[in-house]
C-alpha cells in the first residue's frame, strides 16, 4: 500500500481541485451522483424534445416542426430515456446505495466502475454529437431519425445517409460497454463483499434485485452490441446482414434488438420495484410481506422476461404457433409481476401507514404501474395486439410503466434518500404539490393516448388530418404535458432550495432499518467507522428494538 | 447489528487512491469510435489516450493497489437509542408477527357459495326474461353471446326461443364465472377489515357492471345494446348477496403460518417442545 494522506481541508477548496477530485474519483458515493445528476440532465432534454412532439401534435396540420425535425425528435427522445435516463439514473442509484446497504465500502472494482460512468458519459455525448456531425459528407440530417429500435433495413445506408445512424450506433454501443462493466461489477459487489452475518436471504431487497437486474444486462446487452456491430458492418463496410435487397434479413434485427428490447424494460423497471420495494414498509411501519417470494418473483421475473420478445413482433406475420407461445410467455410475466403488487399491497394492509412525500410517489407507483401492466396483458393477446399494435394506444401502455411506474418510483426514491445524500430534508410541501401535479398532468397526457390510439391514430405520424376525431384528444393530450412541466420545475425548485436551504436531516430522518441510515448524512468517504455485523434483514430495527428483534423470527 | 473496528495497523481505512487513467481510457476508447464516422486520425488520437489512461491504469493497481487512508470522519454518526416497549403489535398479543389474516375461510366454501349464487342470480336473470320479454331463454342466449359468434344479430325472436347449444354454452359460463367468482371473494372477504357483505354485495357488483358497460361497448357494441343495466346490476347484486352471505356465514379456519414446522410439511412425527 502506497498510503497517501490527502492534504487537511483548510479553507475553500480551489474550483480546479474540485474538479479534479470528481473527475478522478473512484468512490462510488460520487460516481453514484455523477450519474443520477447526468441523468437528470438528460430527463430535461428528452422532457423539452417531447415538449415540441407535443406542441406539433397538439391539433392537426400545425406546423412547429418539419416531419424530419420530428422524427429526430421521437428517435433522440426515446433513446435518451431509455439508455441516458433510465440507464444512469438507475445505475446511479445503486451506485450509491448498494455498497451502503449491504455494509461495504465500495464496489468491487472501483476503478472499473469509474471507466463504466466516463463510458456512459462520453458515449451520451458522443449520440448529441450527431447534431453537429451527423450531416457527414452529405449534407443529409442531423441527429438519427430512426427510431430508438432502428428497424431495418431504415438504417441502411440506401435511407439513411449521412452519419446520424453511426453515431446512433456508436454512442449506444460505447455506453452499452460500460452499462456491462457495470453489471459485472455489482454481481461482484454483492455476491463477494456483503458485510458479515448478511448470508443472501438476509440481503436488502433492493440489493436482491440489482443483482437479477445485473444479470439480466449481461444477458441483454451483449446482442445489442453484436446487432449494432453488424449494422456497423452493413454500413462502413458494405455488408449485407441487414439489407433485404440483397439477401439479408430485416427481421434478424428486429428478432436480436428486441432480444435485448424486451428485458431492457425489465432492466429499468426492476430497480423502481427495489426502490418501492424498501420505501413502502417504512412509511407503513411493516416488515415487507413475503420476503422469499419478493425474492422468488424478482427472479422469476428475470427469468422468464428473457423469452417474451416476440410479443413487439406479432405483426410481422410469424407463425400461429409462434405468436401463441410468446403470447403465453408474455403473460407469465404478469404472475410474479402479480406476486410483487400483492405482496406490496400486503405489507400496507394494517400497517400505520405515513404519506410523507417518498410513501405518496410509491403509492403512485403501485396505481399508474398496475393500469400499464394491465394493458400490456392486453398487448400480450395476439388479436388484440393486430389491432393497436404502432398506435398511440402501445404509446400511452409503455408510458404508464415507464413514466407512471419508473419515474414516479425514481422520484420516490430521491425524496428518501435525497436526506442521506445531501443531508438536507427536501420540502414536503412542493413535493406534495409536485406529486398531485405529476398525477394529473401525467394521467391527463398519457390516459389520453389510449383512446387517441383506440381511435386509430398511429405512432411517430408528425401531423394528421382534421377529420380523424383525434384533435380533442390530442390537445387534452398536449395540456397534460403544460401541467407535467409544472410539476417537474417544482421539482427543479424543491431540489436546487433544500440542497442549500433544506432542514437539517440527521442520519435517519425515517426511522428507517437498512445499513445506509446507521451513518452519516451524508456518508464519509470509507461509508462506515468500523465494519457493520448483521443479524436480520432489518439491523436497525435489530438496535432500536432489542426487546422485538427481527432475527428470532427470520 | 455489531460493528468490527477498522485495521489497528493502519490506524485508518483505506480507499483505493483517485486517478483520472479511466477517465482518459474511456475517452480514448469514445474517440476511437468516433474515429469510424470522422477522420482515422482521431481514431488515432483515441488509441493514443486510451494506452495512456490503460498506463495509468496499470500502474494503479500493480503490483499492489494504490491506496490512500481515508481522512477521519469530521462527523460521527448519531448513536442508535434502543427504545425496547415502543412497538405497536399488530394484533396486540405475541402472535404480532403474522400475515392478517390470521383465519380464512375454506376455498371449498368459497366455490360452493359461487355456485350458490350462481344458481339464484340464473333464476333472477331468467325471471328478468320472462318478465320483461316473455321468454324464460332470453337471459341465457344472450349469456351465451359472449363467447357465440353472431348472437348480436340474432331479432328479439330468435334471442326468445330455446337454443340447445345456447343452453349449454351459457350454463357453462355460468357455472365456470360463478364458481370462480366464488373462489375469489373466499379469498378477498376475510381481507376486507369493515363490513364484507357490503363490499361482496354492493361494492364488487358494481366494479363489475361498470367494467362490462365499458367493454362491452367497445369489444361488442351490437351485443350490448340487448342488455337492459338495471336488471343486469340487480342480477350481479343477486349474486354478490347470496354468495357473500353463504361465505361470510361459513365456519373460518387459521392459517397454517402459526404450525409448527414439522406439522407444516406434513410430517408424521412425535414431537417434544418447540413452538406450535
Amino acid at each position: 500500500m502506497s498510503a497517501l494522506q490527502p492534504p487537511a481541508a483548510a479553507g475553500p477548496v480551489p474550483f480546479l481541485s474540485r474538479l479534479h477530485e470528481w473527475v478522478a474519483t473512484v468512490d462510488h458515493k460520487k460516481l453514484g451522483t455523477m450519474y443520477i445528476v447526468c441523468g437528470i440532465i438528460y430527463l430535461i432534454v428528452a422532457g423539452l424534445e417531447a415538449t415540441m412532439m407535443r406542441w406539433q401534435l397538439a391539433w392537426s396540420g400545425m406546423e412547429v416542426l418539419t416531419p424530419a425535425e420530428f422524427n429526430r425528435l421521437f428517435t433522440m427522445h426515446g433513446t435518451t430515456m431509455v439508455f441516458f435516463v433510465g440507464m444512469p439514473i438507475l445505475l446511479g442509484s445503486a451506485n450509491y446505495l448498494v455498497p451502503l446497504m449491504i455494509g461495504a465500502r465500495d464496489l468491487a472494482f472501483p476503478r472499473l466502475n469509474a471507466f463504466s460512468f466516463w463510458l456512459f458519459f462520453f458515449g451520451s455525448l458522443l449520440l448529441y454529437f450527431s447534431y453537429f456531425g451527423g450531416q457527414g459528407l452529405y449534407g443529409m440530417g442531423s441527429a438519427p431519425d430512426v427510431g430508438w429500435f432502428a428497424y431495418a433495413p431504415l438504417t441502411e445506408r440506401t435511407f439513411s445517409r449521412g452519419h446520424s445512424t453511426d453515431y446512433w450506433i456508436l454512442g449506444i454501443f460505447v455506453a452499452g460497454i460500460g452499462s456491462t462493466a457495470t453489471a459485472v461489477n455489482f454481481i461482484a459487489t454483492i455476491l463477494g463483499m456483503r458485510c458479515r452475518g448478511m448470508s443472501l436471504m438476509k440481503m436488502p431487497l433492493l440489493a436482491w434485485i440489482m443483482l437479477v437486474d445485473c444479470v439480466l444486462i449481461l444477458v441483454a446487452l451483449p446482442p445489442l452490441a453484436a446487432a449494432q456491430i453488424l449494422l456497423l458492418f452493413d454500413r462502413q463496410l458494405g455488408a449485407h446482414f441487414f439489407d433485404t435487397q440483397a439477401g439479408g434479413s430485416a427481421l434478424l434485427w428486429q428478432n436480436l434488438f428486441w432480444f435485448f428490447g424486451h428485458p431492457e424494460v425489465y432492466i429499468l423497471i426492476l430497480p423502481g420495484f427495489a426502490f418501492v420495494t424498501e420505501i413502502i414498509p417504512v412509511f407503513s411501519r411493516k416488515v415487507i410481506f413475503g420476503y422469499p417470494l419478493m425474492v422468488a418473483a424478482t427472479v422469476a421475473i428475470g427469468f422468464i422476461s428473457v423469452g417474451v420478445w416476440v410479443h413487439h413482433m406479432f405483426v410481422v406475420g410469424l407463425s400461429p404457433m409462434l405468436n401463441a407461445i410468446f403470447m403465453g410467455s408474455t403473460m407469465l410475466v404478469g404472475v410474479p409481476t402479480g406476486i410483487k403488487m400483492f405482496n406490496w399491497v400486503a405489507t400496507m394492509i394494517g400497517g400505520r401507514i405515513r404519506f410523507d412525500t417518498p410513501m405518496l410517489y410509491a403509492t403512485g407507483f403501485l396505481c399508474q404501474f398496475l393500469l400499464g401492466g394491465l394493458t400490456g396483458i392486453f398487448l400480450a393477446t395476439v388479436p388484440f395486439d393486430w389491432q393497436v399494435s404502432d398506435s398511440y394506444f402501445v404509446v400511452g401502455h409503455f408510458h404508464y410503466v415507464l413514466f407512471g411506474g419508473l419515474v414516479f418510483a425514481i422520484f420516490a426514491a430521491v425524496y428518501y434518500w435525497f436526506p442521506k445524500v445531501s443531508g438536507r430534508m427536501m420540502n414536503e410541501t412542493l413535493g406534495k404539490w409536485q406529486f398531485w401535479l405529476l398525477v394529473i398532468g401525467f394521467n391527463i397526457t398519457f390516459g389520453a393516448m389510449h383512446v387517441s390510439g383506440f381511435l386509430g391514430m398511429p405512432r411517430r405520424v408528425y401531423t394528421y388530418h382534421a377529420d380523424r376525431g383525434w384533435d380533442f384528444w390530442n390537445l387534452l393530450t398536449s395540456l397534460g404535458v403544460i401541467v407535467q412541466i409544472l410539476g417537474f420545475s417544482l421539482f427543479a425548485l424543491n431540489l436546487v432550495h433544500s440542497l442549500f436551504r433544506g432542514r437539517k436531516a440527521g442520519d435517519d430522518p425515517w426511522d428507517a432499518w437498512t445499513l445506509e441510515w446507521s451513518t452519516t448524512s451524508p456518508p464519509p468517504p470509507h461509508n462506515f467507522d468500523e465494519d457493520p455485523i448483521v443479524h436480520s434483514r432489518r439491523p436497525l430495527w435489530d438496535l432500536k428494538h432489542p426487546d422485538d428483534p427481527d432475527w428470532k423470527y427470520e | 447489528m455489531n460493528s468490527i473496528p477498522p485495521n489497528e495497523k493502519t490506524h485508518g481505512i483505506e480507499l483505493p487512491q483517485p486517478t483520472a487513467g479511466p477517465m482518459i481510457c474511456a475517452f480514448g476508447f469514445t474517440l476511437m469510435a468516433a474515429g469510424i464516422v470522422t477522420n482515422w486520425i482521431v481514431a488515432v488520437v483515441g488509441l493514443t489516450a486510451l494506452l495512456a489512461g490503460a498506463v495509468d491504469w496499470f500502474r494503479n493497481a500493480n503490483p499492489d493497489s494504490l491506496e490512500m487512508v481515508a481522512p477521519p470522519a469530521r462527523e460521527k454518526p448519531t448513536p442508535i437509542v434502543p427504545r425496547p416497549g415502543s412497538v405497536d403489535h399488530l394484533l396486540g398479543d405475541s402472535s404480532h408477527r403474522a400475515r392478517i389474516p390470521m383465519e380464512i375461510h375454506r376455498y371449498r366454501d368459497g366455490m360452493i357459495g359461487g355456485a350458490i349464487g350462481g344458481v339464484v342470480m340464473a333464476i333472477f336473470a331468467s325471471l328478468w326474461g320472462l318478465i320483461a320479454h316473455g321468454s324464460l331463454w332470453y337471459a341465457v342466449n344472450l349469456l351465451a353471446g359472449t363467447l357465440r359468434s353472431g348472437v348480436a344479430d340474432l331479432s328479439m325472436e330468435e334471442l326468445a326461443a330455446f337454443s340447445t347449444e345456447g343452453l349449454i354454452v351459457g350454463i357453462i359460463i355460468q357455472a365456470v364465472m360463478a364458481i370462480t367468482v366464488g373462489l375469489l371473494y373466499g379469498v378477498v372477504l376475510p381481507l376486507v377489515p369493515r363490513a364484507p357483505l357490503v363490499f361482496a354485495a354492493i361494492i364488487v357488483p358494481l366494479m363489475w357492471s361498470g367494467l362490462t358497460w365499458a367493454a362491452v361497448s367497445v369489444v361488442n357494441p351490437a351485443l350490448g345494446d340487448h342488455v337492459e343495466w338495471i336488471w343486469f346490476i340487480a342480477s350481479q347484486v343477486v349474486y354478490g348477496v347470496t354468495t357473500g352471505w353463504w361465505i361470510i356465514r361459513s365456519e373460518k379456519i387459521g392459517t397454517m403460518q402459526n404450525w409448527h414446522y414439522v406439522d407444516r410439511i406434513g410430517l408424521e412425527t412425535q414431537r417434544t417442545g418447540g413452538n406450535s
